[in-house]
Parts: C-alpha cells; sequence; structure tokens
C-alpha cells in the first residue's frame, strides 16, 4: 500500500531540478523588477541584498538570535497550549464551543490594543514579544488539531469500547495517533506566523530584534536594509516550514485510514439553533469573566484598560453614544468592503492551488516556497510594495488580505488533500481512475473538513491583515481608528472597537461554522459528533 | 467547583505577582542600597534624538544624584502614556498635545520640563515644487498620517490658508511618496525624512512649522501628581542629570552621535545620519529662553501660546498642566 503522505509532496527530490530552475527564474524575475523599479526606494533586488547581507552580517545575525528565540519559545508555548486546550475539549465534549470560542476572541485582540497591555505587564525584556508569537500561533494549532482528533475510523473506536477501556484509551491508542497529519499542519503554519508575531512584538518598545530593524529601515530610506530584513525573515519561514514537513514525512509513516462514519440524523428543527445560542451565551460569559477577572487579577490600571462596563457605557449610556456609534459603524463599513473580497479571494485561491499541486507536482515544487515566501515576508515590509504596484484604492487591500488567507488555506487543503484513504485509493488505482476522477471523488471530499478549518482560522487573519494596511498605508477604516485612539489615550474607544471587532470576528466564525455543518453532515460525518 | 477552581486560578496569579515584585526587591536592594531605581520611558527607538539620556548614563551624573536610570526604549506601538500612569517608568517623554489628551482621559500628568523648545513638526517638499511659507500649500497634495488631520488644520487657521484646497493622501510615515511624486509634500519631523533624503543624495526643503505660529512644546518630561508628591528628590535627580546630559551633548555633538552608536550596536544606526539628526535638533532644543534660564524652560508667554495652539487642536489646559517647581529646584541649585 502506498503511503500518501508521500504521495503529495511539497518539494519531493525527484523535483528538485525543476524547483531550482523555477527559483532561479524567480530570482532573476525579482533582480528585475528591482533595477526597473530602482528610483521608487520601495524594492531592492538579490544582488543588493546579499550585498548588505554581507557587510552587516554581525548586526543581522544578532537580530536574528534575538527574535528567533523570542519565536521559537512563542512558537513552544502556543503549541503546547493549543494541545493542552484540543486535550481538554476532547476529554470534556461540552466545553469545546467554550474554549474554541473563548481562544477565537482571545486571537482576535488587535495587537495596537494587546501589545502596550503586555509591555506594562512584563516590563522590558522579551515577554511581550514571547505572547504575541504564542497568541499567532496557538489558534492555528488548535482547529486542525481538533478536526484530526475526531478523524478517527469509527471501527477503532468501536475496537476499544469493546475492550472495555474508556475515552482516555481512545484518545492515548487512536485519536492521538489519527491527529498527527493534522498537528503538524497545524505547526507549518505557525511558523511563520510565530516569527511574525514576535517580530510584531518588538513594535512595543523591544532592545532588539528583526522587527525593530525593520521600523528602523523603513522610516530611514534604507530599502536594502528593509529587504535585507524581509529576506532574512522569510528564508528563515521557509526553513522552518521546510523542516517541520521532513519531520512530518520521517514520523507519519501510515497511510490516512478511511472514516466510515454513519450519517448523523438531522436534529429535530430548531434543537441545533437553540444549542448554538446557548453555547455563545457561554463564550460570552467566558469572556467576560476573563475580561473583568483578567484585569482585576493583573492590578491593570483603570486608565488604559477598561472594562466591559466601560465599553457598554461608551456606546449605550454615554452622552455621546450616538456619535460614537456611528463613528465605529463608518469605520466598520470602510473595513468590510475591503475585507470580504479579500477573504473569499484568499480562500479560493489557497483551495485552487491545493488541488492544482496535487495534479502536477511540479508546480507545487516551484510556487510552494514561493507561496511560503508570500507569507512570510512580514506585512508591513510588503504593504508599501503592494500599494505601489496596485494603488491606495481597494485592489491594493483586497491583495493583502487575499494573501494573508491564502497560504494557511493552502496548507490545511494541502494535508487535507492528503487525507484520502489509501484503500480507496487502492480501489480506484484497480479500477484504472484517472488521476482527475480520483481528484473529484475522494481527494476533495477528504480535503473538505480541512478547507473549513482553513476557513474558520483565516477569519482572524484576515482582520488582522485589513486593519495593519489601514493602519499602516491606506489611513482608512477600523485599523486607523484603532492607531489614532491609542495615540490620543481615548482607551474607551480602542476597547470599544476591540469589543466589536472581536463580536465581528466570532459572528464570521459562526456563520463559516453553519455553512460548515451543512457540508460536512454530507461528507465527513465524523466531524460533527 | 467551578468557583472553587477559578479562585484558585487567581490565587496563583496573584502569588505569581508577588514573587516577581519579591524578586525585583531583592536585586534592587543587593546591588546599591544607596541608589534608588526609576525608568524612563522614551518615545521612539534608540537614537541621537535621546542623546542627552545616555550622556547622563554613561557619565554617571545620574548615579551621582543617587539615582539609577533605565532607559525604556519606544516603538511604533509603544505609547509613552500607559507605562507612566502604572508607575512602570517615573517619566517619560511625550508632547504637549498628547499630554493634553492624556489628561482629558483622566490621566494625572504633569509637564515638568521642555526638551523642544521649538515643535519639530516641519512641510517637506523637493527643491523643484517648494513649500516655503503656508500659503504655498493651496492646491498641493500632502502624504501624511490622517491622525494628523488636527495639526494641519492649526497651521492652515493660524496662516489664513483654506484647508480645503489642500488634498491629503494617507501614507506611511516614510518619504518614499514623496521621491515618487505621488505628493508633493509631506507633513513630518525636521530630524528624521528629510535627514534620510539627505543621506540618500536627495535635497529638500523644510518649512517649519513652529516659525508660522505652531506654538507646541515637543519632547516634554511628564510624570505623575503622585510622584510629583512622593518622589520629588528622584524627580530632581533625573531632570537634573537630563540637563547636564544635553548641556554636554550640545558641546560636542559628535561625541555625542558617536556614544549613540557605542551604547546601541544592535539598533541598526549609522553615523552620518545620526550626527546630521544630532546637528539639526540643536536650533529646535535651545533658545535664549534656555540660555538665560536653563535647559527645559518655559514662560508664561510660551505656556499661553501653546494653550493657543492646543485650543486649535481640540484641547482645552490650563496653565497649571505644566509645574516648573522641579526645573526651578535643578536650575535654582
Amino acid at each position: 500500500m502506498m503511503a500518501a503522505w508521500r504521495d503529495l509532496p511539497v518539494v519531493r527530490p525527484g523535483d528538485g531540478r525543476v524547483t531550482l530552475i523555477g527559483l532561479l527564474l524567480l530570482l532573476l524575475g525579482w533582480e528585475a523588477l528591482a533595477r526597473s523599479l530602482a528610483d521608487t526606494y520601495l524594492l531592492a533586488g538579490p544582488v543588493q541584498i546579499l550585498r548588505y547581507l554581507m557587510e552587516e552580517r554581525a548586526l543581522m545575525a544578532r537580530a536574528l538570535t534575538a527574535t528567533l528565540g523570542n519565536a521559537l519559545a512563542g512558537f513552544v508555548i502556543g503549541n503546547l497550549a493549543a494541545i493542552l486546550l484540543a486535550a481538554v475539549a476532547l476529554v470534556w465534549p461540552r466545553s469545546q464551543r467554550i474554549v474554541t470560542g473563548v481562544a477565537l476572541v482571545v486571537f482576535c485582540l488587535p495587537l495596537v490594543a494587546t501589545g502596550p497591555i503586555l509591555r506594562v505587564i512584563f516590563g522590558p525584556g522579551d515577554g511581550p514579544q514571547i505572547v504575541l508569537a504564542a497568541l499567532a500561533v496557538y489558534y492555528t494549532t488548535l482547529i486542525p488539531l481538533l478536526v484530526g482528533l475526531r478523524a478517527a475510523p469509527s471501527g477503532w473506536l468501536d475496537l476499544i469500547q469493546s475492550y472495555g477501556r474508556g475515552r482516555l484509551a481512545t484518545l492515548v491508542h487512536v485519536r492521538l495517533r489519527v491527529s498527527l497529519p493534522y498537528l503538524f499542519a497545524g505547526l507549518q503554519i505557525a511558523a511563520p506566523a510565530a516569527l511574525l508575531g514576535a517580530m510584531v512584538g518588538e513594535f512595543t518598545g523591544a532592545e532588539r530584534g528583526l522587527g525593530v530593524l525593520t521600523v528602523r529601515a523603513m522610516r530611514g530610506l534604507e530599502v536594502e536594509m528593509t529587504w535585507a530584513l524581509a529576506t532574512v525573515a522569510t528564508l528563515v519561514a521557509v526553513l522552518a516550514y521546510l523542516g517541520i514537513g521532513g519531520l512530518a514525512r520521517m514520523v507519519l509513516r501510515d497511510a490516512p485510514p478511511i472514516l466510515l462514519a454513519p450519517p448523523r440524523a438531522s436534529l429535530p428543527f430548531g434543537t441545533g439553533a437553540l444549542r448554538r445560542l446557548g453555547s455563545a451565551a457561554g463564550v460570552l460569559m467566558a469572556v467576560l469573566v476573563l475580561w473583568w477577572g483578567g484585569i482585576a487579577a493583573l492590578g491593570l490600571n483603570p486608565f488604559f484598560a477598561k472594562g466591559p462596563q466601560d465599553v457598554l457605557a461608551t456606546l449605550i449610556t454615554d452622552s455621546d453614544a450616538a456619535a460614537t456609534r456611528s463613528l465605529l459603524a463608518q469605520a466598520m463599513a470602510e473595513t468590510l468592503i475591503l475585507l470580504l473580497p479579500g477573504y473569499l479571494a484568499g480562500l479560493a485561491v489557497g483551495a485552487g492551488c491545493a488541488v492544482l499541486f496535487s495534479l502536477m507536482t511540479v508546480v507545487a515544487g516551484v510556487v510552494m516556497p514561493l507561496a511560503i515566501a508570500l507569507r512570510s515576508v512580514p506585512i508591513v515590509t510588503t504593504a508599501p510594495l503592494v500599494v505601489l504596484l496596485l494603488g491606495r484604492g481597494a485592489t491594493g487591500t483586497i491583495t493583502l488580505v487575499a494573501i494573508m488567507v491564502f497560504f494557511p488555506t493552502l496548507v490545511a487543503c494541502l494535508h487535507g488533500l492528503r487525507q484520502a484513504p489509501g484503500q480507496v485509493m487502492d480501489v480506484f488505482d484497480s479500477y484504472g481512475a484517472s488521476s482527475m476522477q480520483r481528484l473529484i471523488r475522494v481527494r476533495i471530499p477528504a480535503m473538505l473538513p480541512a478547507l473549513f478549518a482553513a476557513a474558520r482560522m483565516a477569519v482572524p487573519a484576515a482582520v488582522l491583515a485589513v486593519t495593519v494596511v489601514e493602519w499602516l498605508a491606506t489611513g482608512l477604516g477600523i485599523g486607523t481608528l484603532m492607531a489614532r485612539a491609542a495615540s490620543v489615550s481615548d482607551y474607551n474607544l480602542l476597547w470599544s472597537v476591540v469589543a466589536l471587532v472581536a463580536t465581528l470576528s466570532a459572528l464570521g466564525y459562526a456563520a463559516v461554522g453553519a455553512v460548515e455543518t451543512r457540508v460536512l453532515r454530507r461528507y465527513a460525518p465524523e466531524q460533527l459528533a | 467547583m467551578n468557583d472553587l477552581r477559578r479562585m484558585t486560578r487567581r490565587g496563583m496569579l496573584a502569588a505569581g505577582t508577588v514573587g516577581f515584585g519579591a524578586a525585583a526587591l531583592g536585586l534592587s536592594a543587593g546591588r546599591a542600597a544607596a541608589q534608588a531605581q526609576a525608568a524612563l520611558q522614551l518615545s521612539w527607538l534608540h537614537s541621537t534624538q535621546f542623546a542627552g539620556s545616555y550622556i547622563a548614563q554613561d557619565r554617571g551624573l545620574w548615579s551621582q544624584g543617587g539615582l539609577e536610570v533605565s532607559l525604556l526604549q519606544g516603538g511604533p506601538n509603544a505609547p509613552v502614556e500607559p507605562p507612566v500612569v502604572a508607575g512602570t517608568a517615573l517619566v517619560g517623554i511625550s508632547a504637549a498635545d498628547y499630554t493634553a489628551a492624556a489628561v482629558e482621559q483622566g490621566a494625572p500628568f504633569r509637564i515638568l520640563g521642555v526638551a523642544m523648545q521649538k515643535n519639530p513638526f516641519v512641510i517637506a517638499s523637493l527643491p523643484g515644487n517648494p513649500v516655503n511659507e503656508p500659503a504655498q500649500l493651496a492646491g498641493k497634495r500632502i502624504g501624511m498620517a490622517l491622525a494628523n488631520t488636527p495639526v494641519l488644520q492649526a497651521l492652515c487657521t493660524l496662516n489664513g490658508v483654506d484647508s480645503a484646497r489642500i488634498e491629503v493622501i494617507p501614507t506611511q510615515y516614510s518619504p518614499q511618496p514623496l521621491l515618487t511624486g505621488e505628493v508633493d509634500c509631506l507633513l513630518c519631523w525636521e530630524t528624521d525624512l528629510p535627514v534620510a533624503m539627505t543621506i540618500a543624495g536627495v535635497d529638500s526643503v523644510t518649512m517649519l512649522m513652529a516659525d508660522h505660529g505652531y506654538a507646541l512644546h515637543s519632547q516634554t518630561y511628564i510624570a505623575t501628581d503622585d510622584s510629583l508628591a512622593n518622589r520629588r528628590a528622584e524627580l530632581v535627580a533625573l531632570i537634573r542629570g537630563e540637563a547636564q546630559g544635553w548641556q554636554i551633548y550640545r558641546e560636542d555633538i559628535a561625541a555625542a552621535a558617536a556614544l549613540t552608536l557605542a551604547m546601541f550596536p544592535d539598533a541598526g544606526l549609522d553615523l552620518p545620519t545620526q550626527l546630521l539628526q544630532a546637528e539639526r535638533q540643536v536650533p529646535l532644543m535651545f533658545s535664549d529662553l534656555t540660555d538665560a534660564n536653563g535647559f527645559g524652560w518655559w514662560t508664561d508667554e510660551t505656556v499661553a501660546a501653546n494653550i493657543e495652539t492646543l485650543a486649535l487642536l481640540g484641547r482645552k489646559v490650563t496653565p497649571d498642566l505644566w509645574d516648573r517647581s522641579i526645573l526651578e529646584e535643578v536650575h535654582g541649585g
């Protein structure tokens, strides 16, 4: 039986030569673009970057060491937290909606708000960088992991039960094993995110690191330094991605099992909605308790740490509440108009590329490194370039959002395509089915749970992207409103925006979940148990 | 059961905080019994913008006064006000408009000293299409953060320019849109983007807004009422070190720039940029007023001018936002 994991390589040794030629072409194209844009102070070519890196290698090495150390610490802490949360959700299934709901809300908290507070809590040092790196990764590991822990054949679960063993045995012998591919998918997505989180964390006043140097370089018109930093960050992220992928190929030797779960009878009308309403209330309660309790337990100063009651007053009872609401509504409208097309485009292109790569592995060898690179180049560096190439209008922002959504979708879908059960593939092989038939009848249905997991994960990623672009480049929408509120110490407004962003992200997440339930009821009923 | 668990968690968090506190205390007691400790929150990344502070630290000007000062770097996502309110920093470097906004939101701040007597905001343009006076702004495209719209409005009001005739284009804080012709001018600081352009070999024209009625104290030292009441000796020691440090800075700017590079090798600084920045901020920091009365000084007249500009920015403040008692002690004794 052929191991399906090896069936869809990211970069297969045999394709090495093609990959190399592809990358060489990319480098040449980059150099040509850089030279044609030479008088725009926006892009440096590979030759200039290499020269800069040689000259400043000591500085770069020290900055990389600092950032990488924090990213690694955040990566470990964030992923351990994800595993722990997944375990809680599994052992105690009723908590799952609340765990994922609260996890989502925390993941959606905008950096403009959390950064300064983390700095006050931790004081000088690496605390905020590590926490922001951990926050950037835990959610994208938790969601695929929860999918994976349920991707167990019911026959295996029955077997464990027939031996009279309980949930713990199921977890150890079955679920952990089947969830490993999903865990590795999460870890691969997490690698560039951790680096980006650590770099953005440095914006809160860190002494050294790639993020500190990026800010310096961009303001100082040092184009070579800017792109040298982006190149280093990208290379490291790509290496981490490939390293985790290599590890996965070493560890995951079994082909994915067939998942034969009985289709679930649809619930009586109304019950699902009622249950969802109940869990939403549970999430809301948990968030409020954490919010209130967190401020109290950490003894945060009320000048910048606003509680739920302050937000309520700002939005509803204050004399100028109506004006605040219309300000928020206007900014939110500006943001949503760009967010939604970018989000949908990112999902479509990500899933489409995954399918394309599965048909043409050669393309995968060339495009995959580029895709990782696109996601890993810090958005603060790419935003001005994209804005120059595509203008300050809608296209630039939509493209940047799509890039942020595209990568996790692609990775998750590639892993999902690999989950096509080996036995089923063997059946198709013996009938001489074409690769297209196998794709449509086996691989794409096997990919669906991963696609929906990606769609859910991408909600906060899209929000992050759009707010950062607004903050740094276009000066519109909710991202700019947050930065402005922070700069004039209007923390009531800032926390109101944060609450609104988190609520809307959660609603978006729930909307994706509703579509998901309908589709998976047919294609992957084991996910709905 | 649920409540119990939550209480335990809260208890552990509290215990953790106490543990950290104890460790910090133990550390300070171990180092030097006579030295008090304080932090100074800078408003941006390390550069010669704060070279006076570096000199104070390097030459032991603070430790002579019995104070050990740690310098906290700022950044794009590091507002100065929260650490000062929270007590993480004894003093922060702010500006009159940001301080006024924070006070409006309930922060108990006072301005103790004014490092930049003249506001560093300029309109930067290229010699081929220059902005030498406010009237020339009409019909131009200006690149700036939208958050600074009130600043441009105030300049227009002060000089009778119709702000509707200026096209504002929201840009990142970078000279790049000016160099590619996306905009005709930029709202920026005298000491950053024009310096970057000069170093990159591009000549630029700057119009200092302070020369056209925009009176707003910048790089101001702020502290809380509580610190003013209870930590006076430390505040005096800190501001005295600053005053002495900036005096030494003025006497040898090249040495100050070299010291900045030596103290922060990881900041990615280069000497020509730092030197030019250091030179350009001298006329903003020192004036006849400071020559007569000492570093950081202000008078009732300069405060009144500031209050007028702040009113144009939509901030209502009273003269008691400024507290000169610390400066008087520094320069009196």
